[in-house]
């Protein structure tokens, strides 16, 4: 849970006693592998999320929760229900799977024309970049038209979950992102 | 009077219907700092008629972070589901964590994990002492109706 209390100590000068990360994509992103590598857990043996994990961390007063919903399709329509209260959105997107680049694209644009999250940050994590397959971060984010966002502060990051690569410095960014008020 | 009654057995009867499709399926606690399992188990521990025990290795008091972690199933749908978790010695609540989930999809499988920084080594009460004498208290509630409670007493070895 190191990375998750970090982050948290690096807020204490936030006023806002509660923040809360959401964490979505499509499935087999690594959503759930991503959030595990943040708490230095065991990675080996992650399962498709049939609902929702949730890290709470509790640090000097202040409360994080990073909400990690499952990806599935017949998962997705709830999603919503997840939305409200949102500091930063990280959306979580499998470089290799290049036939569902198209449906990631329109999940995440979905997401962005929501009423809900309307301005609220979003951080891509442009995952997997360890298989050769992998489309770099720069093309995936040219695939997901996030050039075109006008409404909201974003960034992209490539990591490979599984390892931890690139985590870190995406997590360092949600820092820097915090609203500072809701 | 007869109006007030069937309220409340409407309420009864949304309980039994979520708690028959209710099941915790796993729970365990970590060393936080390095993410590994100190104790886990997969039986059914919402049975509110029985006291579970868990014997948990004597070295979880020295980890500066504990996680705590459980696995829930629901085939029913919640909209305001919450939990009070309490840890509790000889009854005096030590430290209580209150966390609304909200909704719970139907037929969906989640997890929920809590991490606290433990009292400084100097304020740790022994393992002798708190052996036996400590319980977690689960108590999961839909709104106001609560659905089940877990009682999971700690010994220490």
């Amino acid at each position: 849970m190191m990375g998750l209390l970090n982050i948290l100590k690096k807020l204490r000068s936030n006023p806002d006693k509660e923040l809360r990360l959401l964490l979505l994509g499509l499935d087999n992103a690594g959503k759930t592998t991503l959030l595990k590598q943040l708490a230095s857990e065991d990675v080996n043996h992650v399962t498709p999320t049939a609902g929702f994990n949730i890290k709470s961390v509790l640090s000097n007063g202040f409360k994080l929760n990073v909400w990690d919903i499952g990806g599935q399709r017949k998962i997705r329509p709830y999603w919503r229900n997840y939305f409200e209260n949102t500091d930063i959105l990280i959306y979580v997107v499998d470089c290799s799977d290049h036939q569902r680049l198209e449906e990631t694209g329109q999940e995440l644009a979905e997401l962005l024309e929501d009423e809900k999250l309307r301005g609220v940050a979003l951080l891509v994590y442009a995952n997997k970049q360890d298989l050769a397959t992998a489309l770099p971060a720069s093309e995936i984010a040219q695939h997901l038209g996030l050039h075109l966002i006008r409404d909201r502060t974003w960034q992209i990051q490539a990591c490979v979950a599984t390892d931890g690569t690139g985590v870190k410095e995406g997590m360092e960014w949600v820092c820097k992102n915090i609203p500072a008020k809701k | 009077m007869t109006e007030v009654l069937s309220v409340e057995e409407a309420n009864q009867d949304r309980v039994q219907t979520i708690l028959k499709g209710f099941q915790v399926n796993w729970m365990n606690l970590r060393d936080a700092d390095t993410g590994k399992i100190l104790w886990q188990n997969n039986e059914d521990m919402s049975s509110p008629h029985v006291e579970h025990e868990a014997r948990v290795p004597k070295r979880i008091l020295k980890c500066r972070v504990v996680s705590r972690e459980m696995n829930f199933s629901s085939i029913e749908s919640m909209d305001k589901f919450r939990i009070e978790q309490k840890v509790l010695f000889k009854g005096r609540c030590l430290e209580e964590w209150f966390f609304e989930f909200g909704y719970v999809i139907p037929s969906s499988t989640n997890t929920w994990q809590s991490v606290i920084e433990s009292a400084p080594e100097s304020q740790m009460m022994p393992a002798n002492v708190l052996n036996g004498n400590v319980v977690i208290e689960t108590k999961f509630f839909d709104g106001d109706l609560l659905i089940t409670t877990s009682r999971v007493r700690l010994f220490y070895v």
